[in-house]
């Protein structure tokens, strides 16, 4: 019996630190797949506007910041990020998809190392805005995990909120759909492309905060990050939010479950093998995806 | 256009720059360089090769792998391993990794090409992250993150070719061979049926253009040059390792292809060249060059979505023939 029940403690505590990782995965991932389903862009910088919003929290708390501000104003900043670089850069890129998918090369590595020149390329990391671990049951939680969760949660659904539920949100599906249909019907796209950039940088920098709430962060946490975040928008299907979030699910499982039974160097090469075998066997995700945009050529 | 003489004199002459460019090169060393620049530019020089078979996937058939550095990778390795269990040398490397690296460019290929477009870079990134996770955990067999050794010396005819002068040399002949087989794919009807597939994928198809065969033989041409180049890293450097195969050098090498221009045979060599000349010119960190790299590559594919020989060429002959510039953009797009 006894056997048993430590099993399932180290069972519920590897499912619960997978789902504060794909958290924090999900909120890149419905930012890519917002971003690839407008524009057409895939944006691999992504991961790095996560990075940025981790930084500022970094910085914001050396500086003697409480961590809730600190993650607004990691929100903020990244939020701006994203307005800045969709009006300045991938604006010009819309006709062709792929060279803002370049551009998006180009800020990876631009991004990284303006950070390593001002803040050199070390681990950053801030103490625990939560530090209580729960027992329950034998099982120990940490707070800090179920924090990340529990916000997660909050955004994602309000997100869904105001994507389906509001006039905004049913418009941003149409131009999702089909682009030139929507802007024939009144809908200014352009507008949206922009709002979807803000929106997805925001929630990349919401996750940064909460990544290094989890873990230290280096300049180059993005790179790993984002292509999670793309494992899981191609597993939900390019495009499908909801599709996203299931998957982020199925990840956090799934790495959780390898982190706890002893296949931890693996855990990374997980989310591509899925990726992969699920792109093989039905391309457009699981939960079915657009294929983008359709260009005008 | 007089189309015989397009066909017969025109392709020669694209050729004959790229050649006496790099007979110049051929002739540095008479300058007695420093040891640094010769190491610089036989690094230069391997990725040259390597982005010569980009530029073959990019350029031509309009694809991007951003997994390039995990097929110069598995020429490496294939070359290490080669030396360390078998005892094969060099020479006889070549040929094997260029087979084992076109190998796996075919298996990679044909599920990414599978599931197409969008999603084909992106699979070719999971799968170079994925080849470094497995050279990690390889154990002893790949020597986990701390990588193999190669310690064998390259022979030609008796003699070392360890020392930096020779190698130097001998990198400048493979980048000339690299450079003449782009030339010659480009100018083959197999590199017009390329960028047939390039222009339009469906019209292709429609002219009877099996543009999944064709697409898959791209990326594996384009992993024959990676893999010769991997084992000239091999023995040129002694030591390789996982990361220097990761996604990063992959983005590093696209950065290359783009920054010197992907369609025209002088874009690799000036790509390569420029990215690992540039910080010694300007006198900058590794941290800095990085951001001016990045930086030149958003503004080149602003600017000149060509790269920068197509935008200097297309400048050129701006200045030189009087054409209007539709009829320049019209002839352009028939190459």
């Amino acid at each position: 019996m006894q056997q048993v029940s430590i099993a399932v403690d180290i069972f519920i505590q590897q499912i619960l630190n997978g789902l504060s990782i794909a958290s924090v995965i999900t909120l890149i991932a419905i930012g890519v797949t917002l971003i690839f389903g407008l524009t057409g862009i895939i944006n691999f910088a992504h991961g790095e506007f996560l990075m940025i919003g981790g930084i500022v929290t970094w910085l914001a708390v050396s500086a003697g910041v409480g961590f809730p501000i600190a993650v607004i104003l990691s929100i903020l900043a990244v939020g701006l990020m994203g307005y800045v670089l969709e009006r300045g850069l991938f604006r010009f890129t819309l006709e062709r998809p792929t060279n803002g998918f370049i551009v998006s090369l180009g800020l990876i590595v631009v991004l990284q190392h303006v950070v390593v020149l001002f803040w050199n390329p070390n681990q950053k990391s801030i103490p625990r805005p939560l530090t209580t671990v729960w027992e329950v049951g034998g099982v120990r939680i940490a707070s800090v995990r179920v924090m990340v969760i529990l916000i997660t949660i909050a955004v994602v659904a309000l997100s869904f909120r105001m994507i389906t539920a509001s006039r905004y949100g049913r418009a941003l599906r149409a131009s999702v759909e089909d682009r030139d249909t929507a802007a024939l019907m009144g809908i200014p796209v352009r507008r949206y492309i922009t709002g979807v950039f803000v929106l997805g940088s925001a929630l990349a920098g919401l996750g940064g905060a909460l990544l290094i709430a989890l873990f230290p962060i280096t300049p180059f946490t993005g790179g790993t990050m984002v292509m999670k975040g793309f494992a899981v928008a191609l597993i939900g299907g390019l495009g499908n939010i909801y599709g996203a979030v299931a998957a982020g699910l199925i990840l956090g499982i799934v790495e959780g479950f390898s982190a706890g039974y002893g296949f931890s160097q693996w855990t990374d090469a997980y989310s591509f093998v899925l990726m992969i075998l699920v792109l093989v066997v039905r391309p457009h995700g699981l939960f079915g995806g657009t294929s983008g945009p359709r260009m005008a050529s | 256009m007089n189309d015989s003489r397009r066909a017969g004199l025109k392709p020669l002459r694209s050729l004959l720059p790229v050649l006496v460019i790099l007979a110049l090169i051929a002739a540095v060393p008479l300058f007695s360089p420093s040891n640094r620049f010769l190491s610089l530019a036989i690094s230069a020089g391997i990725n040259v090769i390597a982005l010569y078979g980009l530029s073959v996937l990019f350029g031509q058939t309009g694809i991007l792998s951003m997994g390039h550095a995990a097929l110069v990778g598995i020429g490496a390795y294939a070359a290490a391993i080669l030396a360390r269990d078998f005892g094969v040398g060099f020479w006889l490397a070549l040929p094997a990794a260029a087979i084992a690296s076109a190998v796996f460019a075919m298996i990679v290929g044909i599920p990414s090409l599978r599931v197409g477009g969008h999603h084909f870079v992106i699979m070719t990134f999971a799968f170079g992250q994925l080849l470094a996770i497995v050279l990690t955990n390889g154990g002893d067999y790949t020597g986990a993150a701390t990588g193999l050794d190669v310690t064998d010396h390259v022979t030609l005819f008796g003699a070392d070719m360890t020392d930096l002068t020779r190698y130097y040399l001998m990198v400048v002949a493979f980048v000339t061979v690299a450079a003449v087989a782009s030339w010659a794919i480009i100018h083959s009807s197999y590199g017009r049926t390329l960028r047939a597939i390039r222009e339009n994928e469906k019209l292709a198809a429609s002219l009877g253009i099996n543009v999944g065969r064709h697409k898959i033989g791209a990326f594996v041409v384009s992993g024959v040059f990676a893999g010769i180049s991997g084992v000239l890293l091999a023995y040129f450097l002694g030591h390789i390792s996982p990361s220097q195969f990761s996604s990063f050098p992959s983005i590093y090498l696209a950065l290359m292809v783009m920054i010197g221009g992907a369609r025209l045979i002088e874009g690799p060599l000036a790509g390569g060249i420029l990215v690992a000349f540039l910080p010694e010119v300007l006198n900058l960190d590794p941290v800095q060059s990085r951001i001016v790299y990045g930086v030149c590559l958003i503004a080149v594919i602003m600017l000149l979505p060509d790269g920068l020989i197509g935008g200097i060429v297309r400048a050129l002959r701006g200045l030189f023939s009087g054409k209007p510039k539709s009829e320049r953009d019209a002839a352009e797009a028939r190459q």
